[in-house]
C-alpha cells in the first residue's frame, strides 16, 4: 500500500478525473497559483508516492482531528487525508497498546528520514508525567519521531505555538513543537482548529512539490496564511463606513455590520477562513455573528478579552500610574520648594 | 512578546505612568511657585472675566491676520487634524472606552449618557493625510522663515517629528504599506503614540495644559487693569 | 555742587535743547555700570532673573510654543524684519535662566547642559535687543496665540540687567540722576519750585505748591516741566476752572519713573514712594498722574504693590480726570470743530486701560474724531516708549519705526494728532524734526485748557 502512487489510490476509491482536476484548481487557487499550474499539479500528485505518516496527539482536545474527520460528505480533502499512508494515529487507528506502538516504530524504521511527523497538540516539561503515551513521555516521543523524519507539520495552535495549555499560568509548562525541535523544517498549521482544507492543502503543495511550502514569519504556509481575515472579510466596507454592531442583539448585529467594537480580532488574524471558510465553505464565525478571537495567532488565549476591542489598551493593575501619580506631585512640590529657596537666599543676600 | 503585545500592554503602561509622573511634576512644580497678590485698585473688580481671553485668543484679532494667516491656518488645520482623528477613528474611540472601563468601570455612554459619534474611515484618512501635509508644511514654514529660524530649537524639531509619527504611522498601518504586517504596523503606530506620550510633559508639548493657564493668567491680570484682551 | 555730582555731570551732561531731552550724544559710551568681572555679571544678572520669576512668569515660559507670531506685533521686527527684534527672543538670556535655575526641571537642565549658560557676551548682545529695541509697549502680549505677557516679562528681565550693570549709557544716566536728584532731566525741587513761580507769574495763573492739605495732588513728567511747561500750566488752569481743592508738592512731582524703564527695582519703589508720601502727607484724596505713560503704569498699577499696601487715594491719569468731569457735567468745553487723530499712548491704552477716556474728552470737544488702523488697544506704539527715546545709539531704528506712525497718521487724514502722554510728544517731535514732517502732535490736556468755557455769571 505505501507504495502505490496517490493517483492509483484515488482511482481505486472511485474519483473521478473531473473531480480530481477541479481539487487540483481549488488547490492550486488556494495556494494563489497561476491555473496553468494545475496540470503540474495533477501530473505531480498522479505519481506522488503516498508517503509515510506519523501523527502524534499530545496535549489537544482532538479538536483538529474532528476538525478533518467531521467533514460534511466524502470530501476530496478527506480522501487525500485518507490517502497518505498514516501509519500511526492513536485517536484513529484501530490497533491499541503494544502493537500500536510497534506500527510506529516499524513505520519510523522502515521509512527513517523520509516519513512525515504530524503533531497535534503541545509538549508538557514541567513533569513528564502530565503527558505519557506506553509510559513514554510526550517530550521523549516527540524528540525520538522528529529524529527521523523528512518534516514535521504542528497541526493546530497548540502544536503550533502552545496553544491553550500553554496559556496562562501555564500548569503544565507546555511548549510548541518548534520549541522543542531544532533541527527539521517545521511548518505550523494554526488554528483552532485549523480548516480542514488547508491542513490537506498544504499537504497537497508539500506531495507537489516535494518541499517545504513558502512560510511566513511564524512558520506557516503563506498560501493559507498570507493575509489576515479584516481584509478578506464581507463586513469590511462597515467598518470603511464607521458602522459598528454595539451588541450582539442590536440593530447593527442584525445588518450584519462589522464586529470590531466587540471584540473582532480580524484585522491581526492571518488565516484563510474569510476566503474558504468552513463546512464545505458554508460560513465561518464572522458570517456566524461572532468576531473572530484569532485562533491562529500565537498566545489568542491571553491577549486580552476577546470581547475585548483590538485597540483597547491593556492597563495592568493601574498601580505603576497611580505611584507614577504620586512620585510627579511630590517631585513638582519639591522643585517648586527648590525655586523659592534660590528666591529666598537671592533677596537675603541683597538685604 | 510581540510588538503588538508590548505596545498594547507594558508600553503602553510605562508611557501613561511616565507621562502622568512627568506632567504631575511640571504642572505642580509651576502651581506651587510663589506669587504675589497685586493691591492696586481694580478698575474691573471681577477680573475672573479675563479668563475669555482663553476662548478669545483662539482666533487673532483682524489687526494681526495678515501677518499671521498661514500659521493660524496651518496651525488649525493639524491640530484639528489630529485631534479629530484622535478622537472619532472607531479604533481609537474603542481605546478611550477602554481607558474608562479600566479607571471608572463603565464606558463612554454608562458616563454620558449619550454614544461617542464616529466618523467613516475615509474621513479620518482624508483628515490624517491633511494634517500630516499641513505639519509638513509648518515644518518647512520653520527652517524658511527667519524669525522661526532663529527662535526654533531641538524641542521644536523633535516634537514635531513625534506629532506627525502618530500621523503617518496610522495611515502607514491602514494602507499596509510596503507590504509590512499589520499587526507590525498597528505596534508601530501605537508605539509612535507612547513615545509622543513620554516626550509630551518634557517638550514644548506641555502647551495643551498650559495654554489655558497662561490666557487666563494674562486674561485676569488684564481685565483687572481693563486693559485690552 | 558736590565733586561726585560734576563727576556726573561731565560724564553725563543733559542735552535740554534738542526736540527729545536726554543726556548728550556721548562721545565715549558707558554701557556697562560698576566694578564687576564678566562671571560676577552674569552671575548677578542670572541670580536678579530668578528673583522676579513667580508662578505667572513660568505660566508664560513653559508655554511658549517657538510659533514666532509675536514678530507680527513688533514694531521693530515690522521695519527691519530683523529675526532678532521677535519679541520672545528678546527674553533668550531670560528663558535660559528659567530653565537653568528655576523651572520644575532646573535640575535637569543644569545636570544635562540642556539649556546652555548664559554668557557676558549674550547679555552683552541682549542689551540692545531688551533696551533699543523694546519700548514694552505689549503689542506683542496681545498677539501670542498663548496668552504670554512678553512686555512684563521684558520688564522683569530688565532688572537683572541693571543690577548686572548692563543699562545702556543714557538710560542709566537719567535713571541714576533721578534717583540722586529727583528728576531724571534735571527738574530738582527747586528748578520745579522755580519753574512754577515763574510759570504762574507770567501766565497770569494761581498755580498753588506745597500746600499742607489738599484734596488732589497734582504731578508732572520732567519732560513738561523742562520742555513743555504749557502743560504745567494747563494743569493749573482746569484745576482751578474746575475750583478744585489741589497742590503740587516739591516732595512729589516727578511722576515719571526711571527706577522701572531702567530696571532698578528699589529705585522704582523710591521714586514711587515719594509721590505716595507726598499724597498721604497733604491728605490727598486723589492723585492725578500727568500725560504720561509709564508713570501711569507704575503708580496706578504698581504703586500699591511697592506701598505693600493699597493705596489711601485714587489714582488717575490726567484723560481720566478730565473724562470724569466731562461725564459729571463740571468740564464743559468750547468746540474745536477740527479733525483729530488720537494716538494711545501704550502703558495708558493698551497696557493701562485707559482707553475710551480720551475719546470722551474728545467728544466733548467737538471734534472729528479720525481713528487710525489700527487703533486703541492694538495702536502701533510711537517707538520711544520703555526709555528708547532716551538712547541715542537706537535713533536711527526709532526714526524707522517712527515711519509707521507717520503713514498711519497720514493716512486718516486729520489735520491734528493729539494724545496724552508727553513722551509720546517728544518722540513725535524728534520725529518730526528728522522727517521734516508737517505734522506736530498736541496734548490733549493743553488743548482742553485751551477751550474752557468760563462762565463769570
Amino acid at each position: 500500500m505505501a507504495t502505490s502512487t496517490l493517483g492509483e489510490y484515488l482511482r481505486a476509491r472511485g474519483v473521478s478525473r473531473r473531480q480530481f482536476l477541479r481539487f487540483c484548481a481549488t488547490s492550486a487557487s488556494l495556494m494563489a497559483l497561476p491555473p496553468s499550474m494545475v496540470p503540474r499539479i495533477a501530473a505531480a500528485l498522479e505519481v506522488a508516492r503516498r508517503p509515510s505518516v506519523i501523527w502524534l496527539p499530545f496535549q489537544e482536545c482532538t479538536g483538529c482531528t474532528e476538525s478533518i474527520t467531521r467533514a460534511h460528505g466524502a470530501t476530496i480533502e478527506s480522501l487525500i487525508f485518507e490517502a497518505i499512508s498514516l501509519d500511526y494515529q492513536h485517536t484513529l487507528q484501530a490497533a491499541a497498546g503494544e502493537a500500536a506502538e510497534h506500527a510506529r516504530e516499524k513505520a519510523m524504521k522502515d521509512n527513517w528520514g523520509k516519513y512525515l511527523l504530524i503533531v497535534d497538540g503541545s509538549i508538557p516539561t514541567a513533569n513528564p508525567g502530565y503527558g505519557t503515551i506506553a509510559g513514554v513521555s510526550n517530550l521523549e516521543m516527540l524528540k525520538e519521531a522528529a529524529s527521523g523524519c523528512a518534516a514535521v507539520v504542528a497541526v493546530g495552535s497548540c502544536a503550533a505555538f502552545g496553544g491553550i495549555p500553554q496559556a496562562n499560568p501555564n500548569p503544565t509548562g507546555a511548549v510548541s513543537v518548534s520549541d522543542v525541535v531544532k533541527d527539521k523544517p517545521i511548518i505550523n498549521i494554526s488554528g483552532c482548529p485549523p480548516i480542514p482544507v488547508v491542513i490537506t492543502g498544504t499537504l497537497v503543495q508539500y506531495l507537489t512539490f516535494g518541499k517545504i511550502p513558502e512560510l511566513d514569519a511564524l512558520g506557516r504556509p503563506k498560501a493559507f496564511y498570507g493575509q489576515n481575515i479584516h481584509d478578506r472579510c464581507y463586513r469590511r466596507p462597515f467598518y470603511e463606513r464607521g458602522q459598528f454592531a454595539e451588541s450582539f442583539d442590536d440593530e447593527g448585529a442584525k445588518k450584519g455590520w462589522c464586529l470590531f467594537k466587540l471584540g473582532c480580532k480580524g484585522p491581526v488574524t492571518y488565516n484563510a477562513c474569510a476566503t474558504t471558510k468552513w463546512n464545505n465553505g458554508t460560513s465561518f464565525p464572522i458570517e456566524a455573528g461572532h468576531g473572530c478571537i484569532g485562533c491562529s495567532e500565537p498566545k489568542f488565549w491571553d491577549k486580552g478579552g476577546f470581547y475585548q476591542p483590538l485597540s483597547a489598551g491593556d492597563w495592568g493593575s493601574g498601580r505603576t500610574i497611580a505611584a507614577a501619580a504620586g512620585a510627579g506631585v511630590v517631585l513638582g512640590a519639591a522643585a517648586a520648594a527648590l525655586g523659592r529657596k534660590r528666591q529666598k537666599d537671592v533677596e537675603a543676600k541683597q538685604s | 512578546m510581540t510588538l503588538l503585545d508590548f505596545a498594547r500592554g507594558p508600553g503602553l503602561q510605562w508611557s501613561v505612568a511616565i507621562f502622568v509622573f512627568g506632567l504631575l511634576w511640571r504642572l505642580v512644580g509651576i502651581f506651587f511657585l510663589r506669587t504675589k497678590p497685586d493691591l492696586s485698585e481694580p478698575r474691573n473688580p471681577a477680573k475672573w472675566k479675563g479668563l475669555r481671553l482663553i476662548a478669545l485668543r483662539s482666533w487673532p484679532r483682524k489687526e494681526f491676520l495678515e501677518g499671521t494667516a498661514f500659521g493660524e491656518v496651518m496651525g488649525y488645520t493639524f491640530h484639528l487634524g489630529f485631534l479629530v482623528a484622535l478622537f472619532f477613528y472607531v479604533p481609537h474611540l474603542l481605546f478611550f472606552e477602554s481607558v474608562f472601563e479600566g479607571l471608572l468601570g463603565t464606558d463612554f455612554e454608562g458616563i454620558f449618557g449619550f454614544r461617542w459619534p464616529v466618523l467613516p474611515t475615509a474621513a479620518i484618512t482624508f483628515l490624517s493625510a491633511v494634517s500630516v501635509a499641513a505639519l509638513v508644511a509648518v515644518l518647512i514654514h520653520r527652517i524658511t522663515n527667519p524669525v522661526k529660524r532663529l527662535i526654533s530649537n531641538f524641542d521644536d524639531y523633535f516634537s514635531w517629528l513625534l506629532t506627525v509619527a502618530p500621523l503617518a504611522t496610522g495611515l502607514l498601518a491602514y494602507a499596509h504599506a510596503g507590504g509590512i504586517r499589520y499587526e507590525t504596523l498597528l505596534g508601530t503606530h501605537i508605539l509612535s503614540a507612547e513615545v509622543l506620550l513620554v516626550w509630551f510633559p518634557f517638550s514644548k508639548l506641555i502647551h495643551a495644559f498650559t495654554i489655558f493657564a497662561a490666557r487666563g493668567a494674562t486674561g485676569m491680570i488684564f481685565e483687572r487693569k481693563g486693559a485690552s484682551l | 555742587m558736590s565733586a561726585p555730582n560734576q563727576d556726573i555731570d561731565q560724564k553725563f551732561p543733559l542735552e535740554l535743547n534738542e526736540p527729545r531731552f536726554s543726556v548728550k550724544d556721548p562721545k565715549v559710551r558707558f554701557d556697562m555700570q560698576g566694578d564687576m568681572s564678566d562671571e560676577q555679571r552674569v552671575e548677578t544678572a542670572m541670580r536678579n532673573f530668578v528673583k522676579d520669576f513667580g508662578r505667572t512668569a513660568a505660566i508664560y515660559m513653559e508655554s511658549c510654543i517657538h510659533c514666532g507670531m509675536c514678530a507680527e506685533a513688533c514694531h521693530f521686527h515690522e521695519v527691519t524684519k530683523d529675526p532678532r527684534y521677535t519679541p520672545i527672543w528678546k527674553l533668550e538670556p531670560f528663558k535660559q535662566a528659567y530653565k537653568r535655575e528655576y523651572g520644575p526641571f532646573a535640575l535637569f537642565f543644569r545636570l544635562f547642559n540642556l539649556k546652555p549658560k548664559v554668557t557676558h557676551a549674550q547679555l552683552a548682545e541682549w542689551q540692545h535687543l531688551l533696551y533699543d529695541s523694546c519700548t514694552v509697549c505689549g503689542r506683542c502680549s496681545l498677539m501670542c496665540p498663548m496668552g504670554i505677557d512678553i512686555a512684563t516679562l521684558i520688564s522683569q528681565a530688565r532688572h537683572g540687567m541693571f543690577h548686572a550693570g548692563l543699562v545702556p549709557h543714557e538710560l542709566y544716566a537719567v535713571a541714576e540722576r533721578a534717583k540722586r536728584e529727583g528728576s531724571p532731566l534735571g527738574a530738582t525741587p527747586k528748578v520745579f519750585a522755580d519753574r512754577v513761580d515763574w510759570l504762574a507769574d507770567d501766565h497770569e495763573v494761581d498755580i498753588p505748591i506745597d500746600r499742607d492739605k489738599a484734596e488732589v495732588l497734582c504731578t508732572m513728567s520732567s519732560i513738561e516741566i523742562m520742555k513743555y511747561p504749557d502743560s504745567v500750566v494747563a494743569t493749573a488752569r482746569v484745576m482751578n476752572h474746575l475750583g478744585v481743592d489741589w497742590t503740587f508738592r516739591t516732595d512729589g512731582y516727578e511722576a515719571t519713573n526711571f527706577g522701572l524703564l531702567s530696571g532698578n527695582a528699589a529705585w522704582q519703589k523710591q521714586m514711587t514712594m515719594k509721590l505716595v508720601d507726598a499724597a498721604i502727607a497733604c491728605g490727598a484724596k486723589t492723585l492725578i498722574l500727568p500725560e504720561c505713560g509709564h508713570a501711569y503704569q507704575a503708580l496706578r498699577w504698581m504703586g500699591a504693590n511697592m506701598n505693600g499696601k493699597p493705596l489711601p487715594f485714587r489714582v488717575l491719569h490726567m484723560a481720566e480726570f478730565l473724562a470724569e468731569n466731562v461725564r459729571e457735567g463740571r468740564l464743559r468745553l468750547k468746540k474745536v470743530g477740527k479733525s483729530v487723530t488720537f494716538h494711545d499712548p501704550c502703558q495708558v491704552a493698551r497696557r493701562g486701560g485707559a482707553i475710551e477716556a480720551p475719546r470722551e474728552v474728545l467728544a466733548a470737544l467737538g471734534v472729528e474724531l479720525r481713528e487710525m488702523f489700527p487703533t486703541k488697544g492694538t495702536n502701533w506704539c510711537c517707538g520711544g516708549g520703555g526709555g528708547v527715546v532716551a538712547i541715542h545709539r537706537a535713533d536711527k531704528l526709532r526714526h524707522k519705526v517712527f515711519q509707521i506712525k507717520m503713514d498711519q497718521i497720514e493716512k486718516t487724514g486729520a489735520e491734528i494728532p493729539v494724545t496724552s502722554c508727553a513722551n509720546c510728544r517728544q518722540t513725535f517731535d524728534d520725529g518730526q524734526a528728522h522727517f521734516k514732517w508737517d505734522k506736530t502732535m498736541h496734548s490733549l490736556l493743553e488743548m482742553v485748557a485751551d477751550n474752557l468755557i468760563e462762565d463769570d455769571a
